[in-house]
């Protein structure tokens, strides 16, 4: 095996750990909730149970925040499908869509995460030929660099668009100036080259925009 | 006559978490237990909370947006040395709990844990609090009682404003 395909692989392992950490984490958060609020919900009926008078107001607040949080559970185990399930092709027709959506919310586990809006800008989402779990990681990446660029407070726009050749546009704006580290580092780059990707910046270096290509055309 | 206070009743708490579903059901169920609780959602809120009020014990979420866990710690120590800090993660490492215990944490619980556990532990630190405030108060004794011993009362009264200052 070649060095560089040992290098690609053992970047796919560490992207793919990192995320699984990532929503391991997420998953744990959300069994604490339920931890303490089920454990409040047993103080109460203690206090109940001695005779002590327990607002009806709190009670109803534990059930509905225990009903949210396994909502969040739920959806936080479908994106961890999802995601799983993204290695099952090395090369498909991918729905760009779908695939910045499960990495923009898979993004939002991190701490120091910016809020995110995605506007698809066609009707029909852009179905590209391509490795969607390095796509993936393209993504995530790029997302990564503009949350550290925008901070906390900071609102990212994100849009897609298919150009008439096929190809795919992806276009991250509102960027800050925070980051003071080099983006794409050499290990994005590598990723980007392995699909056909290339990553520009805008002039002021607020937007980014990731440009896909379709494998099998450029195969062609 | 007034029944006699519990411990919980004289425990000044400052619960610091992003979860605020998290923060608001432990701050319930500690309060049912009598301790005196604030709450803040990010390290920032928590700064000025301990600022306005004297807590014993601060219990803070390790991975927050903004200041991170580590760094509310640095800034609570370096302000409120008597403070006890209990630090909460969802992921222990070594090299984390190594960190936070140099940097002065009293213990590193990870979550979920056992909430009589955590209440166990704010009750530890708040007695580590106490003996470190009264060993500080002793040494405070002592010397001003060797000062008294040399010094004029310009000199006493100039030494015990420098060991003011020192204890900011």
């Amino acid at each position: 095996m070649s060095s560089a395909i040992d290098f690609q692989n053992s970047e796919d392992l560490a992207f793919f750990g990192k995320i699984s950490a990532s929503i391991s984490h997420e998953l744990k958060n959300i069994l604490a909730i339920i931890s303490e609020t089920a454990g409040l919900l047993h103080d109460l009926t203690e206090l109940a149970t001695k005779g002590k008078d327990v607002e009806l107001e709190m009670l109803k607040t534990c059930c509905q925040d225990i009903e949210d949080e396994i909502r969040r559970g739920f959806d936080t185990v479908k994106q961890m499908n999802t995601f799983a399930h993204s290695v099952d092709d090395a090369l498909k027709s991918t729905n760009l869509a779908d695939v910045i959506n499960l990495t923009i919310n898979l993004a939002g586990y991190l701490s120091f995460a910016s809020k995110v809006r995605f506007d698809l800008q066609q009707d029909s989402p852009p179905m590209i030929f391509t490795c969607p779990f390095r796509l993936q990681n393209l993504i995530y990446q790029t997302l990564v660099y503009a949350f550290e660029s925008a901070g906390t407070d900071g609102e990212i726009r994100v849009s897609v668009h298919q150009e008439p050749d096929g190809s795919a546009r992806i276009t991250f704006s509102n960027l800050g100036s925070e980051s003071s580290r080099v983006f794409p580092s050499d290990m994005t780059k590598k990723i980007a080259e392995s699909i056909g990707a290339d990553i520009r910046f805008a002039d002021d270096y607020l937007g980014i925009d990731i440009l896909v290509s379709q494998l099998n055309q450029k195969r062609d | 006559m007034e029944a006699i206070m519990s411990m919980e009743n004289n425990i000044k708490l400052l619960l610091v978490d992003d979860e605020v579903k998290f923060l608001e059901s432990i701050a319930k169920r500690l309060a049912l237990k009598n301790f005196d609780v604030t709450v803040a959602s990010t390290g920032e809120e928590a700064l000025t909370s301990a600022e306005k009020g004297l807590f014993d014990v601060a219990v803070v979420d390790f991975q927050m947006p903004g200041m991170d866990g580590t760094q509310v710690l640095k800034a609570l120590k370096e302000k409120h040395k008597f403070l006890e800090i209990i630090m909460l993660t969802g992921h222990a490492t070594i090299d984390t709990a190594v960190e936070c215990t140099k940097l002065g944490a009293f213990k590193f619980l990870e979550k979920p844990y056992e909430f009589e556990n955590l209440v166990e532990v704010i009750k530890e630190a708040y007695a580590a609090r106490l003996n470190k405030k009264f060993e500080h108060n002793q040494k405070r004794i002592e010397e001003i009682q060797k000062l008294s011993m040399v010094e004029s009362p310009l000199g006493l009264l100039r030494a015990l404003a420098r060991l003011d200052n020192e204890e900011k």
